[in-house]
């Protein structure tokens, strides 16, 4: 998953950042409104996390362009002053939750997991395509009852697979959502990691979950389970 | 009487009508003096006539006079209106008019050369009456006392007077009427800034408009100028001070949000972590609650009324959307307008907080009802089927100086922000068990 942080406090946005990466989550940040709307219209994100007090544009100004330019990424917006005025302007604009600081970063980034599900359609934190179940709260993976031992790496993609199920997804988009920077990677590394995926998933090649699609992408073939 | 038109109608009815009914009666006394003084100067013209027409009698001892000498045609003519007689000294006629045609009363003592002039009723009409007593010599050269008196008919008069009382009211009223009306238009005219300036406060109240805009009479121009430096100051001062107040969170909750993120990552005991948090969460509370209370507009002044329907369907708008997991259903029963006299800001405060631990602590279902009663007092009620709270904890809410320190995570310091902010509004809240089975909030207010 690819964040974007928004915050002009570069202690609290260092700490962020450091609590995004250590889920697992592509960072990157910037300090100040301008620059952060940059980061979203150039590069693809899963989730975007904007200070209402920025310099140079506020961060409502950031919301509202964002959407204007009709970029759908989930927004959550972090905001000192807590008045309803500034939460329902903010989520007027476009944003999808808020936060009022001080905050904790479990409660930060409960509320960053919900929001990237509820953008892919899930409503629970389970997210199920039967046999394979994911939990993104522990991230624990199972096939059926069996749990399954996966690198930080591998439950990256399988988790981006399954939360976009039945889409296809291009290496590049993989890439840019598992990394914070495309130039470190090989190019052959998603491919490793989808091969492990599809022995851990299916080691005896009856489910074929996940679809390789020549010079398209791959896609995750099993279907999403009803949530209640 | 709070009008100062109606003041202003009702002074000028009383003493436009006090002076119309004073200047008839003066005009009239006048008219009814000069008119009767005309008449007596009329008939002394007439006895002076008559005296030039005396003579001697035959006997040289009494008087008579020439009718071919008398200029009064009046006198010669039967029944005219014109009557004249002569007394002697022993009230006995010597002569009268060929005019006259009944009796008349005799005359009583008038001094010698003296005038005397009256009204006299007789036979049922009105006559005026001048007496002249003179003297004059008989043959032996003694003066011998006679009286002239003339009668005229003062029906006429009295008719002519009646006219004229007649058309000088219809004129006075007629006039009275025209300077009432005039005084009305003076009055309209003359209060007309007032009224404007009422239309202006209201343009203000609805922030259509910051200050006095209009021209005003050099009698009120200097009020809207001192206003508008008021309210321009007031304006710039809330401003200023609401700006102070973000800044001033900003700056306190930033650092305060870098130790909550440190106590989430510092690598301490659990005793001292849960000590880092416990007294950072007890900062935060302490400044949020005082910056909420801080910034709360607490007095009504010059302020648009706001519609608390359009203020829950904002709220509901945003909290559907950030509590969308939880499929909460929102059941909806207000009129299609409550309008309550109240900052915009606190009004979202206090129903942004009722209705975030409405969404936040319900289960599925939360009830919104509205209603307003005869006596204008409009009731508003938001319901959960949560787990409620018990006595014990509404009191700590209500109480206040104590709640602060008690509060709770979550519901603590909402509800005091918002029992805080109702209470400067004079708005009653109360808590009851809600029939969902939850909490039930009810604010009740004077509605506009």
């Amino acid at each position: 998953m690819r964040a974007i942080v928004i915050e002009d406090d570069i202690d609290i946005q260092q700490q962020i950042v450091e609590r995004l990466k250590t889920e697992g989550f592509a960072v990157d940040a910037a300090d100040n409104g301008d620059e952060g709307l940059y980061l979203v219209q150039e590069y693809p994100a899963d989730v975007a996390i904007v200070d209402l007090g920025l310099p140079k544009m506020s961060g409502l100004e950031v919301i509202n362009r964002i959407r204007d330019q009709g970029i759908k990424v989930p927004i959550l917006i972090l905001t000192a002053r807590g008045r309803w005025q500034d939460k329902v302007e903010g989520l007027d604009a476009g944003a999808d939750d808020y936060l009022v600081k001080p905050f904790h970063h479990e409660e930060m980034m409960a509320r960053i997991r919900v929001l990237i599900r509820r953008a892919s359609g899930w409503a629970d934190s389970r997210i199920v395509c039967s046999p394979v179940s994911l939990d993104t709260t522990t991230q624990r993976t199972y096939v059926d009852d069996r749990e399954l031992e996966l690198t930080a790496y591998e439950y990256k993609v399988l988790e981006y697979l399954m939360l976009h199920a039945g889409e296809v997804i291009s290496k590049t988009v993989l890439t840019e959502h598992l990394y914070d920077d495309e130039s470190d990677n090989d190019s052959n590394v998603i491919e490793v990691f989808i091969r492990r995926l599809r022995q851990k998933l299916d080691p005896e090649e009856s489910l074929k979950p996940i679809e390789t699609l020549r010079g398209r992408g791959y896609r995750f073939t099993l279907e999403r389970a009803e949530q209640t | 009487m709070k009008s100062i038109k109606s003041r202003l109608t009702l002074v000028s009815m009383v003493v436009l009508a006090v002076f119309m009914v004073l200047t008839a009666i003066a005009l009239e006394q006048a008219v009814v003096k000069r008119a009767l003084q005309a008449e007596e100067d009329g008939l002394q013209l007439m006895i002076y006539s008559l005296l030039a027409a005396v003579d001697q009698d035959a006997g040289g001892l009494s008087l008579t006079v020439s009718p071919n000498r008398l200029f009064e045609p009046g006198l010669v003519t039967r029944n005219s209106g014109i009557y004249a007689l002569l007394y002697d000294r022993r009230k006995t006629e010597i002569w009268r008019s060929e005019s006259i045609t009944v009796d008349f009363p005799a005359v009583g003592d008038v001094d010698i050369g003296k005038w005397d002039f009256e009204i006299v009723e007789h036979q049922a009409t009105p006559y005026f009456r001048l007496v002249f007593a003179i003297q004059w010599p008989d043959i032996n050269e003694k003066l011998q006392r006679y009286d002239v008196v003339v009668w005229r008919n003062a029906v006429g008069y009295f008719e002519q007077l009646n006219r004229f009382r007649q058309t000088l009211w219809a004129w006075l009223i007629i006039t009275t009427i025209l300077l009432l009306l005039v005084m009305y238009l003076v009055t309209r005219w003359s209060l007309l800034p007032l009224k404007k300036i009422g239309l202006e406060v209201k343009a203000i109240e609805d922030q259509q408009q910051t200050g006095f805009e209009l021209d005003y009479p050099d009698e009120i121009a200097p009020l809207t100028e001192n206003l508008n430096i008021l309210l321009s100051r007031e304006q710039y001062q809330r401003q200023r001070y609401r700006n102070a107040m973000d800044d001033l969170a900003h700056s306190l909750k930033t650092p305060l949000a870098v130790l909550t993120g440190l106590g989430d990552q510092a690598q301490l005991e659990p005793a001292q972590l849960e000590t880092l948090r416990e007294q950072t969460e007890r900062m935060n509370q302490i400044v949020s609650y005082q910056l909420q209370k801080a910034t709360s507009v607490s007095d009504i002044r010059i302020t648009r009324p706001v519609d608390l329907v359009t203020v829950i369907d904002k709220l509901l708008s945003a909290l559907e959307k950030v509590y969308q997991e939880k499929a909460i259903a929102v059941e909806r029963r207000l009129p299609p307008q409550m309008l309550l006299r109240m900052d915009e800001g606190d009004c979202l405060e206090v129903v942004g907080n009722l209705l975030d631990n409405a969404f936040k602590y319900g289960s599925r279902q939360i009830s919104i009802s509205g209603w307003v009663q005869d006596d204008k007092t409009t009731t508003l009620t938001i319901e959960d089927d949560g787990e409620g709270l018990g006595d014990s904890e509404i009191r700590q809410i209500m109480n206040r100086g104590t709640r602060l320190d008690e509060a709770t995570e979550g519901q603590g310091i909402g509800l005091a922000v918002v029992a805080d902010i109702v209470e400067s509004y004079n708005i009653e809240l109360e808590f009851a068990a809600a029939k969902l089975g939850g909490l039930a909030v009810s604010l009740r207010f004077q509605a506009v």
